[in-house]
């Protein structure tokens, strides 16, 4: 885990590499100074109160939703949804 | 202008139009636009739902003022059975299992979607050109871009081809395409409207926004879509804003505006005069106005896209071609991963992502991310201290005029600071309306936080006024 993974390989991107415009916009807040490094103030705290939490409950599918669902994956191999070869690593 | 839906209902109701007539010739208007505005066309559904309407009408049944009238919704909602692009190679077949709640509310009501709309790609751009669909055109200019990222939407609604478009606003989204073609567009209060269905790009700022040419017609369709959803546990439940709640300017005495917008060497001459008119007229009418101090425009630019990048690159991240998106397939899973992904996104989407992932890496986060987060917080109590000193803060809507279309795609970093206006509110969850008025791009009227009922009523005033 020690190894350094550079962006291509964080995004999954191949040949990715920062931007020089992107770049810009961090040096500006590396130089900032913000008066409080605490960044955890209530100001934009959208957290859900324990009392308002819904409780677990399983929803049936419409059987339209989960043809759409299916359609949405093009690859079907003997009624089961197919992905790519598996990490052998 | 007045409501176009009240009018449009009236005239259902005295059968002077039928709804299907009504709904074709929108149709019609929609598929031979050159404004690129059109994703897909919703036309086999609109028109059953018109002759529904249409059957109610006939039989002497009532319909509701919504029932009937047809709208569009911007590509990144999710309206079941459609295909929801995002503007994007990655999801350009792609067909929604469910619909928003938002559009659902609209739905129920009896709206009728006509289309998805042409927009930026997953939301990324001011300028409605990072799409597959070709460049949205400016609905006064066509040389011009149709600004963005709603930019589809905001043009329909323009050209008169939709009764109202529903948008999204994450940074400026709803707002700046609204100045730039002369519309009323509304970024409510974040959590008023539900994000359930609605495509996440920065998921602490995305709001679902309503365009039309009307303060009437916004205040009609923000009232439907808004209320606590348990699919989104950041909404809130939200009093109804009634009609003659904000149809005079009592209760605002005091208005802001932040002397470093208008003092900065971005902004156009004429944009800053315009703007400068606008407040003398407002102080002849007694009401007191008072410059204030605010973060400079580099770091307002500069903290929301940091947060907005470290957000869409995670929310971004399960477009693999395994869970959602066309797939490209490669040697193994990893590969598949990467290729599709290089392959299907834009070159914009792609900046994102990975400044993004730059943010959120070990060495970079404490750095960067959190000092972003710090940075909010600070602009988010700034607004606190100035909504005790004044009841609204009126802005310009963006520093110059449209750009060109293609002038966006060579400095993205330009594009970015063209921004600088909208962002600031977007950090700050608070309701921000453009109207149509005051300089060439339109104002852009502040409250405090759920206080959306005196951003309308302070537009009614500025109606009658400039």
């Amino acid at each position: 885990m020690s190894k350094t993974m550079t962006v291509d390989v964080l995004s999954s991107i191949k040949g990715a590499q920062p931007s020089e415009a992107v770049s810009k916009l961090f040096d500006v807040i590396k130089n900032a100074h913000p008066t409080n490094n605490n960044a955890f103030n209530n100001a934009n705290n959208n957290a859900v109160s324990l009392n308002d939490l819904r409780d677990d409950m399983i929803i049936e599918s419409a059987a339209i939703e989960k043809q759409i669902i299916k359609e949405n994956f093009p690859n079907e191999k003997n009624g089961f949804l197919v992905v790519s070869k598996v990490i052998e690593e | 202008m007045d409501s176009q839906i009240k009018q449009i209902h009236q005239q259902l109701v005295n059968k002077q139009i039928t709804c299907t007539a009504l709904v074709q010739e929108k149709l019609d208007l929609l598929k031979q636009n050159t404004h690129h505005t059109v994703n897909s066309l919703l036309d086999t559904q609109a028109l059953e739902l018109a002759a529904k309407v249409d059957v109610k009408i006939a039989n002497g049944e009532t319909i509701g003022l919504l029932e009937g009238i047809p709208f569009g919704i911007k590509d990144v909602y999710m309206v079941q059975g459609t295909y929801t692009t995002a503007s994007s190679d990655l999801l350009k077949n792609y067909k929604s299992a469910y619909t928003a709640t938002a559009i659902q509310k609209l739905l129920d009501a009896g709206a009728i979607p006509l289309v998805k709309e042409n927009c930026d790609s997953f939301g990324h751009g001011s300028s409605s050109e990072n799409t597959i669909f070709g460049a949205v055109k400016n609905a006064i200019n066509p040389d011009l871009v149709g600004g963005g990222s709603s930019g589809g939407s905001a043009v329909n609604v323009a050209k008169g081809y939709t009764v109202f478009s529903i948008g999204g606003d994450t940074g400026g989204s709803v707002r700046q395409p609204a100045g730039y073609n002369n519309i009323y567009g509304l970024k409510p209060t974040y959590g008023r409207i539900s994000r359930f269905g609605l495509m996440a790009y920065a998921s602490s700022t995305d709001c679902v926004g309503p365009l039309a040419k009307s303060i009437e017609d916004i205040r009609i369709v923000l009232n439907v879509m808004s209320g606590k959803d348990i699919k989104d546990q950041t909404t809130y439940a939200s009093a109804e804003i009634k009609d003659e709640s904000i149809s005079n300017s009592e209760g605002i005495k005091t208005i802001g505006y932040f002397k470093n917008f208008i003092e900065s060497d971005a902004i156009d001459a004429q944009v800053k005069s315009d703007f400068l008119v606008s407040i003398e007229k407002i102080k002849a009418k007694g009401i007191e106005v008072k410059a204030l101090d605010f973060f400079e425009a580099n770091t307002l630019v500069s903290t929301y896209y940091t947060l907005a990048m470290a957000e869409t690159a995670s929310n971004l991240s399960r477009l693999d071609g395994t869970n959602y998106g066309e797939r490209i397939e490669s040697g193994n899973l990893k590969e598949t991963y990467s290729v599709t992904r290089s392959e299907n996104f834009s070159e914009e989407s792609k900046r994102r992502i990975v400044g993004g992932n730059q943010v959120l890496s070990q060495g970079f986060s404490d750095e960067i991310y959190l000092k972003g987060l710090a940075l909010r917080d600070q602009i988010s109590e700034n607004f606190e201290n100035d909504f005790k000193e004044v009841d609204i803060i009126l802005s310009p809507v963006t520093p110059s005029t449209p750009p060109k279309i293609g002038d966006s795609l060579k400095d993205p970093h330009a594009m970015y600071l063209s921004d600088a206006y909208t962002v600031g509110f977007s950090l700050g969850q608070l309701p921000t309306l453009t109207v149509p008025q005051g300089t060439a791009t339109g104002l852009q009227i502040s409250a405090a936080k759920n206080n959306d009922e005196l951003v309308l009523k302070f537009a009614n005033f500025l109606k009658d006024m400039i």
